[in-house]
């Protein structure tokens, strides 16, 4: 359903991404792993267009598009078939839960304002902030905010939505709150693409997952596989410092 | 003291507050935009246009206002002759209503204004709304009108208002070019009888009660934009 070439992607001298290639299927959910500065978060970003990548292809079923080259209008319509879940939630300021949810709605999608708020409010029921509609992100804590965040997200029924290390900004105690969301909307068959750090998530829930360093993908494959028999050397010191020694009966 | 004098008078100044006002209203709507676009041009780093904002902004600033007055009122009546001349256009320069050259002048001075004061608002907005409302489908322009300026402008308000109550003050200074505001009418009334000290007196007395509107009207204009940010569960 969507298939990713040839990334690549440079912030001055610093190559970032050096041609990733990427396929995703419908209903996957696919975690990427990998140490900071890896390119996870760029891959992310320049899957939506949020930066420009140097070169690379994205094939969306019925469109292919040029990273590099892509006209306004294409991006425009990448972005509608794609929602993004931020790391620090980027939720609008000046607009309430509701309208948060609603926005993409009735201004990106011209959907009438009554049949908006109907979903809006479902979308939120959904992540279980029916108590919240009208408050607004300063009056939420962090755990609710990132699921106002996605559910900003699953609202628009995106053909994908990208996860930005989604749990990385919030308090130990919130981060479960966020992940049972995710795990609800996975079951529900939603397509996925997670950079994350929540090893627990990447077990349980993905059907894919992808080991990046150094701005290429090291090793892919299901989580089964990855985290209990690794085949690169790279892939393996990683996991050892990340996971708890009882995970890796193999060293 | 003439107290007859001094309400009288009053009345004559207060016949000015619509050519200040105006001034001050054209002079806005012309500023607002175009320094928030030129903002946007030094925030972005857009070549020529950055540089052209930063030098236009330090000219302004570095000047007095009345001398901005003084060339805008000598330049321009020169510059129309000659225009006139060339293209056969019957009309007198001397005869065109002051006020033109109040509205040039001072949207010029409060344009360099705003382009500083959005200049720091639009500092205060992170890039990741922008980013979240481009992926939520919005376009640049649906960003701008819907998440971005509803920011900026909480931010700026404040400044916004200093700077309009120094415009309205400084509409005071078009009595350099014959123009019929506040200052003008009083000091004219006052030149009959030498009663400056009351007509000084209404003039005080009408910027002090035209600024304050003005001020109490973006105070409550402040509160309702910023509804969201002091909410409180």
């Amino acid at each position: 359903m969507l298939e990713i070439k040839n990334i690549h992607k440079s912030f001055g001298p610093n190559e970032i991404l050096k041609g990733v290639d990427l396929k995703i299927e419908k209903g996957d959910v696919v975690v990427i792993l990998g140490p900071s500065g890896s390119g996870k978060t760029t891959l992310l970003r320049c899957i939506n267009f949020l930066e420009k990548a140097d070169q690379g292809h994205a094939n969306f079923g019925d469109i292919d598009v040029n990273l590099n080259t892509a006209t306004k209008k294409q991006i425009h319509t990448i972005r509608q078939k794609t929602a993004f879940v931020f790391q620090n939630y980027n939720l609008f300021h000046n607009k309430t839960a509701l309208e948060n949810v609603t926005e993409g709605l009735i201004i990106g999608r011209k959907i009438p304002k009554a049949e908006a708020n109907e979903m809006g409010k479902k979308a939120l029921d959904k992540v279980g902030l029916s108590e919240k509609y009208d408050a607004y992100p300063s009056e939420l804590s962090g755990g609710q905010q990132q699921r106002v965040g996605i559910a900003r997200a699953v609202v628009l029924n995106p053909d994908i939505i990208l996860f930005d290390e989604p749990t990385s900004a919030l308090d130990p105690e919130l981060v479960g709150e966020v992940l049972s969301v995710m795990k609800n909307i996975a079951k529900e068959g939603t397509t996925m693409l997670v950079v994350t750090h929540e090893m627990s998530f990447a077990k349980d829930v993905a059907n894919k997952v992808v080991f990046m360093d150094g701005g290429v993908i090291v090793e892919e494959g299901p989580p089964k596989e990855i985290f209990s028999k690794p085949k690169e050397e790279r892939t393996k010191q990683f996991l050892h410092r990340v996971l708890p020694e009882d995970y890796i009966f193999y060293i | 003291m003439d107290f007859k004098f001094l309400v009288d008078t009053f009345f004559v100044a207060l016949s000015g507050v619509p050519i200040a006002l105006i001034i001050t209203i054209i002079s806005l709507l012309i500023a607002l935009p175009l320094g928030f676009m030129l903002a946007l041009t030094r925030i972005n780093k857009i070549p020529v246009l950055q540089r052209f904002a930063q030098v236009y902004v330090s000219f302004i600033r570095g000047t007095p206002v009345i001398v901005q007055i003084f060339i805008v009122y000598s330049s321009v009546p020169l510059l129309l002759t000659s225009l006139f001349e060339k293209y056969h256009i019957d009309k007198n320069v001397y005869d065109i209503n002051p006020i033109w050259y109040a509205f040039i002048v001072f949207s010029i001075n409060t344009t360099a204004i705003m382009i500083e004061i959005f200049r720091s608002a639009i500092g205060t907005v992170s890039k990741g709304q922008l980013e979240a409302a481009y992926s939520v489908g919005l376009t640049n322009v649906q960003a701008f009108r819907r998440i971005i300026i509803p920011q900026v402008l909480v931010t700026a308000l404040p400044n916004i208002c200093t700077a309009t109550v120094n415009l309205i003050k400084a509409t005071s200074l078009g009595y350099a070019m014959s123009l019929q505001e506040i200052t003008l009418r009083a000091k004219v009334a006052a030149n009959v009888g030498y009663n400056y000290v009351e007509a000084y007196l209404d003039i005080f007395l009408v910027y002090l009660i035209l600024c304050s509107l003005v001020e109490y009207v973006f105070k409550r204009y402040e509160k309702r934009l910023s509804k969201y940010k002091t909410a409180h569960a």
